[in-house]
């Protein structure tokens, strides 16, 4: 497999540490956004994501060019991440997505600018898995096989999950607009 | 939504995502024409689509990369002491020092000893000579001990505790 990375990952490894600059630029948007897809908290996710760089730099002689150099980042992305969320147990939440319990906002539940707002709220009930999945997916950037790759499940089982996590979602929704109904 | 069973709800999928057969397309368009649930879960899903489908990138700090690469020369280092493990740590050589300068104090390490080298058992052994007898200051020897710990204290508090909670503040503050 050639990928147009590996020559700028000889570069690194012949010891021109300074270009490795230009592979963080490039990736560090999908891996802080993957970080953040798991930790919801942006300190948390910016931690996390550097941390895994740095992991990835340091273990850059063991990677194997059988992937594409981001596969094997965001695995790594995605590994540390999980495990700070075990270690830390994210103890705080940004604003933007507490979870607002149904009711609790003032008046006109679901104008259509909510949307994205609930659905955001509804991906909060989704357990970590198939959360971690569907955000992946619509990301666009990546296959059912990287994704696959990145989170060490089957194509299958991450295709599935997509599937369920939208059904779930819809459902979620579907209730919302119900309420709104309600309350009309 | 309980009228709606587990192959309708595939369908609507299948039917968003264009990957229908023409006939099972028609039929489908069919089954919503008849029924509001169907319609409205439908919409829900096309909302949940479109909404998804926007989702965008999220952007980290713009030092993000800065971080990163003066992190390179630190690892391992960052897998430290935890701020859990370093507040024990801390908390662990005050009471050390504490109670040393509370001996101290109260005068447990005052008067000097010595230890005699000719009652170790050596003499007959492997030396014929008589050996020296070596003076012991109790209070020096705690002293340094307690600056030792001191010393360690000021060094867990800045590694452990003091530099990871000022790290986070400022990626708090980007």
């Amino acid at each position: 497999m050639t990928d147009p990375e590996f020559e700028l990952i000889d570069r690194i490894l012949a010891g021109n540490q300074a270009v490795y600059a230009e592979l963080v630029d490039r990736h560090k948007s999908y891996a802080f956004t993957i970080a953040y897809k798991i930790l919801e908290n942006r300190s948390e996710a910016e931690e996390a994501a550097q941390d895994a760089f740095i992991k990835a730099y340091h273990h850059l002689k063991n990677f194997k060019r059988d992937a594409k150099f981001s596969t094997w980042l965001y695995r790594i992305v995605f590994n540390t991440a999980v495990s700070y969320k075990r270690k830390h147990k994210v103890k705080f939440q940004d604003i933007e997505t507490t979870v607002v319990e149904y009711g609790q906002e003032a008046e006109g539940i679901l104008e259509r600018s909510d949307k994205k707002k609930y659905i955001q709220q509804a991906m909060n009930k989704l357990n970590e898995a198939d959360k971690l999945a569907i955000s992946l997916f619509y990301l666009e950037e990546f296959s059912l096989e990287e994704i696959a790759e990145i989170t060490g499940m089957q194509a299958n089982t991450i295709k599935a999950r997509v599937h369920r996590a939208r059904q779930r979602l819809a459902e979620e929704l579907t209730i919302l607009l119900k309420k709104e109904a309600l309350t009309l | 939504m309980k009228n709606i069973s587990k192959q309708q709800e595939d369908n609507l999928i299948a039917y968003l995502d264009g990957t229908l057969t023409p006939a099972a397309k028609e039929r489908v368009e069919q089954e919503l024409a008849n029924s509001p649930a169907l319609q409205q879960r439908l919409v829900a899903l096309q909302n949940v689509t479109q909404v998804l489908k926007s989702t965008t990138l999220e952007q980290p700090s713009k030092n993000f990369t800065q971080r990163v690469m003066n992190g390179l020369d630190q690892y391992p280092l960052r897998s430290g002491l935890s701020l859990k493990n370093g507040i024990l740590l801390l908390v662990g050589v005050m009471i050390a020092v504490g109670i040393g300068a509370f001996l101290l104090s109260a005068g447990v390490f005052d008067s000097t000893g010595a230890i005699d080298l000719n009652n170790m058992g050596l003499q007959n052994k492997y030396i014929k000579e008589s050996l020296p007898t070596i003076p012991v200051n109790g209070k020096l020897i705690m002293n340094i001990i307690i600056m030792l710990n001191i010393a360690l204290a000021f060094l867990v508090l800045d590694r452990a505790i003091l530099k990871p909670w000022f790290e986070r503040r400022t990626r708090m503050n980007f």
